[in-house]
């Protein structure tokens, strides 16, 4: 199912987004861990933006890439005129999205825990001051976790797109309102966390909702059974992706 | 052994606004060179899409070796080499790396023929894909296509961004590939490349099939034409008044005209015109060019 051939193709070809995402995610993290001054921070702004809309913009551009604008250019004619199945081509692409998420935030959390265990913050520090103790490397793989589910869901959506469109401007168009719609909302929510009355509703508009990282820091176990939605989420349009390249028409 | 290689049975594909291609039905046997020829927009790319299994008929099917082209379409192309019509590459980088990419999809180990196959077209393929000019593209596309030596060729207007040389190359790289056995679809409007190759052509035009002609019976069996200038108006005169040949074209201020010639009728004509006194006389060669024209002339008519 996986072919070798594109695999490698995708992985020339979207390297330089990946590097470059992957980098200042790290390096922001690595800032805003290490800094006295960025410490107290860390979760609202990295933990709390910068994990979706990063990984977000990679998904974003990437998907495309890996399908529609494939299409839309005409150089996928070079993939399905050698004995590539069209379900093979989805599978090896999405295989690659997902695996790439996987790599980046391994890539960053491996970082921050580097960090973290050589200079380690105390809750306190972090702006809970209600909690004892130090953030401890189970939370940070835990708040990452739960925010790889999370864009493994807006990679979904955005594959689907691409499988869906043969034209990147449709494929662009409705991946980036779904992310930045899910960005925005995210971002507005919380605001409404931190006591602005009302723009806490706008969490019901927002995949990220479900990416719970107070419910880490707090010990209780929440976030797990919120990965459920965006892993369901992933799923169905993943497949849904797949199946409509598998039987649409290509201008090719 | 299907000795019709490639078969379409009433093949429709409708994009509304009377685009598309109706009713196609043609086959293609295995070792031949089949030409497409058509305006622009005349549906050929659209005819090799379906055979490359990309796009599903709307009524009728098409077959390649037996199999269905759209659901066995994995399974044809281990047969197929194809240039598409409009080229872009992977983002990839170099020619090379693409290239290597393709041997890859293609389970090829061996590069000595494609090594052969980048001097012949003398392509440099360290140049970046992007940086490409027309030419090197097509010619990369090119490559892509007859390396892995398949069984069908199916080239949608190969010699796009070709320089006269390198069009020549291509053609007798096409000859080459007939003698080893291999099945050879082209799409063209250049009518030379089809001229020197092609055992059969397919006329289509606005989406239907016009006529299928087999080039044997275009070069033999069907008049010819011969050009005659003469020294004085008044033997120029004097040949259209009484001649018993049909005149195609005359052309007073030159004092030539253009006969057609039955091909048994040839000895008469040149009896006829030994009794005048020309400046010269040349054989115009019947080419698919003409043959096109007149199809397209008598379909205008019965349209009308």
């Amino acid at each position: 199912m996986l072919s070798i051939p594109l695999l490698k193709q995708s992985m020339k070809s979207n390297a330089v987004m990946w590097g470059s995402m992957t980098g200042v995610m790290t390096l922001l993290c690595v800032q805003f861990s290490m800094l006295d001054m960025t410490r107290s921070l860390l979760f609202t702004i990295f933990y709390g933006m910068m994990t979706t809309i990063l990984p977000g913009i990679y998904v974003l551009v990437t998907s495309n890439k890996l399908l529609a604008s494939q299409v839309d250019r005409g150089s996928m004619a070079y993939v399905l005129s050698t004995p590539v199945k069209r379900s093979s081509v989805t599978f090896t692409q999405s295989f690659f999205l997902v695996n790439s998420l996987v790599l980046m935030f391994a890539i960053q959390t491996g970082a921050h825990l580097l960090v973290n265990h050589s200079k380690p913050v105390s809750m306190a520090t972090l702006g809970y001051t209600m909690l004892s103790g130090d953030l401890t490397s189970k939370m940070i793989l835990q708040v990452n976790l739960s925010a790889l589910m999370v864009c493994i869901a807006l990679a979904g959506v955005c594959f689907m797109f691409s499988g869906v469109f043969s034209s990147s401007k449709y494929t662009i168009g409705l991946s980036g309102a779904f992310v930045g719609v899910s960005i925005l909302a995210n971002m507005l929510a919380m605001f409404g966390n931190l006591g602005v009355n009302g723009l806490d509703k706008f969490k019901y508009l927002t995949v990220c909702s479900f990416y719970d990282y107070r419910s880490v820091l707090f010990a209780n176990n929440d976030w797990i059974e919120k990965m459920i939605y965006p892993a369901v989420i992933a799923v169905v349009a993943f497949g849904l992706g797949q199946i409509v390249f598998k039987k649409k028409d290509l201008p090719l | 052994m299907h000795d019709e290689i490639i078969r379409i049975n009433d093949l429709t594909k409708d994009y509304g606004n009377g685009k598309g291609i109706f009713n196609f039905d043609f086959t293609v046997k295995r070792g031949e060179v089949f030409g497409i020829v058509g305006t622009n927009g005349s549906g050929k790319t659209t005819t090799l899409r379906h055979l490359m299994g990309f796009l599903t008929p709307d009524s009728g099917s098409c077959e390649i070796m037996g199999m269905d082209c759209r659901r066995d379409s994995s399974k044809i192309m281990k047969h197929v080499g194809y240039v598409p019509g409009e080229i872009d590459f992977p983002d990839v980088g170099t020619g090379t790396s693409f290239l290597k990419i393709q041997a890859g999809f293609l389970g090829i180990k061996d590069r000595e023929y494609i090594n052969t196959l980048v001097n012949m077209f003398k392509l440099d393929t360290d140049a970046s894909l992007k940086r490409m000019s027309k030419g090197m593209k097509q010619k990369t596309a090119l490559v892509t296509a007859f390396m892995s030596r398949p069984d069908i060729l199916m080239l949608d207007e190969p010699s796009t961004g070709l320089d006269p040389l390198m069009r020549d190359a291509l053609i007798e790289l096409i000859l080459k590939e007939k003698q080893r056995g291999a099945t050879v679809l082209i799409s063209s409007h250049i009518f030379k490349e089809l001229d020197d190759t092609a055992d059969r052509v397919l006329f289509i035009n606005d989406g239907k099939q016009i006529d299928i002609t087999d080039r044997s019976s275009v070069t033999d069996e069907i008049s010819q034409k011969y050009r005659l200038g003469f020294k004085t108006e008044a033997e120029y005169d004097s040949f259209i008044s009484s001649t018993c040949f049909e005149i195609d074209h005359k052309n007073k201020q030159y004092l030539h005209i253009d006969l057609e010639i039955s091909p048994d009728s040839i000895n008469d004509m040149f009896e006829e015109i030994s009794q005048y006194d020309l400046r010269y006389m040349k054989y115009k060669p019947f080419t698919l060019e003409d043959h096109y024209t007149e199809i397209i002339d008598k379909g205008g008519k019965i349209s009308a």
